[in-house]
């Protein structure tokens, strides 16, 4: 049985997620190649998703209304109409979130529109126009608190919670708490309908049909692509940008080239790089809290590391002419990538010392401006540590290139679902995301970099709170 | 070297009506999507005094009854919430591909929003911006060019509303955009005696040189269909 999945489509380079204005095809519908299946809405922009097979709609896997992080699966077309039933109903649990979660990963470090870093070239020629987060769509969905979402990711042990994955993601959305449930499902199976039942939701139109089986088995990799799969087909989204067109050669822009002489002097630089995969699960449920009051991701990641550094001076070093310089402050450059190339690293001064909230206001308004070519050279000049985040693309691991006149740069990845194994032999699944510390041996060394690491994720992972004290 | 690639622009005269525009809109659409090769399009012109609604829209922003608006109102394939034409309003609609220009459709409405900053600070010395979260273009915090974009297969239309010397009194039926305590305003009020069609040119030059491209009036083969006496009650119901 043939299943292609639909995605969120990424219709921007700084878009984390998009909210689905309606389903322009039902389940059991009939779907040609080329037709538009849905709209998808991101910021003033409205975008019609297409089909990529032909075939029948046989899910919709999040209705019109809902909110999805790109390149989660939003609906499944199948290309029999006789399996239409059999993904219908299917309602295996197991294949159905392993749908749904290995796409999600989007929605957790991302938050700003930071991207590469003094990264490697290839990064730095990603597109990344670097509008602040849009806070786009004003999802009529009530946002999430926090009990239910815990409550969603970890079933009692003892009373064990049956749902449906669906009506997991739905409860986690909406903020309906699981276990005040009664399913009506069998044997009490909890259902996307009693979810949005509970929650006030229609759960008549459009129906929301459960998972399918194993046939939901399209390559991993499609989830870059947006709505659907053969990357030849016509279409769109995540596709990279160039600036040229093929034949062409371009000259650097200033910015190109002010990148360009820091990337080679780089070269000139001993650097060695650490590794450490920190936990999320605790850093995100606190994002959630916190991002109504407007605190991003960008602004947690900075502050975690900015608190860290400040029991780590070295690290905050850099190698000058008479010797090892201790910046007076702490202040940490976010790479960002600006739309018509090259990239630029505003700067948090004193983020140890700064409040969450004025970080993220200030980080807000120093991208917005980065965009606009306002920023002052003290304001993208003054680092004395840099931070790159990969993460809203999904990306699970990388290294970036040193800046000169700093010490170190970090590399954050994706927050992604993990099969852990504990030490005392239990097996979970956490939320986990790579980082990756590239230094000059000068002056920081590896004992002083991962002693550094081990510090950030022992904060990220056991007490995110403190980083809004 | 001039390195602009050509566009066919549109300035329908008079006022059109919104049914209207939006069937040129398609019928340029559907042309590129047909050929993926044809020339961009531009639309230029002010619309008969109308609502529109984005696909998504809430009629919680409408202050009167959907099923009987005061003035014709449509709900149409683009992002965003309701909003107010009339007279005296620039409307640009680009038909582009925007693939060549990015494929990104947030950075296709900060381009479209930069097109009108530079206009109001090079002709009119008038320093507007953006207010993060709330796309369009704000002058000393009103709102006085609204965007709303629809796209298919990366083919633009919709596009941006600039508020020059229209009257303001449609907006008190609504709240703009969803936005409310967000007062509109329109240039006018800053530039006394100021036209629309006298800041048309500019647009349109700020417009072709952020997008790069030669805007000419189009040829015999590429005319829009003929005006057509629309109801003006056509597209309501959808709302």
């Amino acid at each position: 049985m043939a299943t292609h999945e639909i995605f969120m489509p990424a219709l921007s380079s700084t878009m984390t997620e998009g909210k689905i204005v309606a389903w322009l095809k039902q389940p059991g519908d009939k779907v040609e190649r080329g037709e538009s299946v849905l709209v998808v809405e991101s910021d003033k922009a409205d975008m019609d998703v297409e089909s990529f097979n032909e075939g029948f709609l046989a899910a919709v896997l999040m209705p019109a209304g809902g909110t999805a992080p790109v390149g989660e699966t939003i609906g499944l077309i199948v290309e029999q109409e006789a399996d239409i039933a059999a993904v219908a109903a299917s309602a295996a649990p197991a294949a159905a979130s392993a749908a749904a979660a290995p796409a999600a990963p989007a929605s957790a470090p991302p938050a700003a529109a930071t991207a590469p870093a003094a990264a490697p070239p290839p990064a730095a020629a990603q597109p990344a126009s670097a509008a602040p987060l849009a806070p786009p769509t004003p999802a009529p969905l009530p946002s999430v608190s926090a009990p239910p979402l815990l409550a969603v990711a970890a079933p009692a042990a003892n009373g064990r919670l049956v749902a449906t994955p669906r009506a997991r993601k739905l409860a986690q959305q909406l903020g309906v708490a699981l276990e005040a449930l009664r399913g009506s499902g069998p044997h009490g199976r909890i259902q996307a309908d009693d979810v949005l039942a509970a929650s006030g939701q229609p759960v008549s139109l459009p129906r929301v049909a459960e998972g399918p089986g194993p046939a939901v088995a399209a390559a991993p990799a499609a989830a870059a692509n947006p709505a659907g799969v053969s990357p030849a087909a016509a279409a769109p989204a995540a596709a990279g940008q160039a600036f040229g067109r093929p034949g062409e050669t371009v000259p650097f822009n200033a910015l190109q080239q002010a990148v360009n002489r820091n990337m080679v002097a780089s070269l000139a630089v001993p650097c060695f790089r650490v590794g450490y995969t920190i936990t999320t699960d605790k850093l995100d449920a606190f994002y959630k809290q916190v991002k109504g009051k407007g605190v991003t991701m960008t602004a947690l990641l900075v502050k975690a590391a900015a608190l860290t550094l400040a029991r780590h001076p070295q690290v905050n070093a850099a190698t000058s002419e008479a010797g090892m310089a201790y910046p007076a402050a702490i202040n940490v450059a976010v790479a960002v990538a600006m739309a018509d190339g090259g990239l630029i690293t505003p700067v948090l001064a004193a983020a140890d010392r700064t409040d969450l909230y004025s970080l993220s206001r200030h980080w807000a308004e120093l991208v917005e401006r980065a965009r606009q070519k306002q920023l002052k050279p003290e304001e993208y000049s003054t680092g004395s540590f840099t931070l790159s985040n990969l993460g809203m693309f999904g990306v699970d691991r990388f290294d970036a290139i040193l800046p000169p006149g700093t010490g170190a740069i970090l590399a954050v990845a994706a927050s992604r679902p993990a099969v852990v194994a504990g030490n005392d032999s239990s097996i979970s699944i956490k939320r986990q995301m790579q980082v990756n510390l590239t230094c000059d041996h000068r002056t920081i060394y590896g004992a002083d970099a991962a002693a550094f690491l081990k510090d950030l994720a022992q904060l990220i992972e056991t007490n995110p709170e403190s980083l809004a004290l | 070297m001039d390195t602009r690639r050509a566009a066919i622009l549109y300035q329908p005269p008079g006022l059109v009506p919104f049914a209207q525009a939006w069937r040129w809109q398609r019928q340029l659409q559907q042309r590129l999507l047909a050929e993926p090769q044809a020339l961009e399009a531009v639309l230029l012109l002010q619309h008969q005094p109308c609502y529109t609604l984005g696909r998504g829209a809430s009629t919680e922003h409408l202050r009167f009854d959907p099923a009987d608006p005061p003035l014709p109102l449509f709900r149409i394939d683009r992002g965003g919430e309701v909003t107010h034409h009339a007279p005296g309003q620039l409307v640009l609609y680009p038909v582009l591909d925007l693939q060549r220009h990015g494929a990104d459709l947030h950075r296709y409405l900060r381009d479209l929003e930069q097109v009108v900053i530079d206009l109001l600070l090079a002709e009119l010395d008038l320093v507007a911006e953006r207010s993060a979260g709330f796309t369009g273009v704000w002058l000393e915090g009103r709102k006085v060019a609204a965007l709303g974009v629809g796209a298919r297969r990366w083919i633009s239309q919709h596009g941006l509303a600039l508020n020059v010397d229209c009257s303001l009194e449609g907006y008190a039926a609504i709240v703009p955009c969803g936005i409310a305590q967000r007062p509109v305003g329109r240039l006018a009020d800053w530039r006394p005696g100021l036209r629309a069609a006298a800041l048309a040119p500019q647009l349109l030059e700020r417009f072709s040189a952020r997008f790069g491209l030669a805007l000419r009036p189009p040829l015999p083969a590429e005319a829009l269909e003929a005006a057509w006496d629309s109801d003006p009650r056509a597209g309501i119901g959808a709302a």
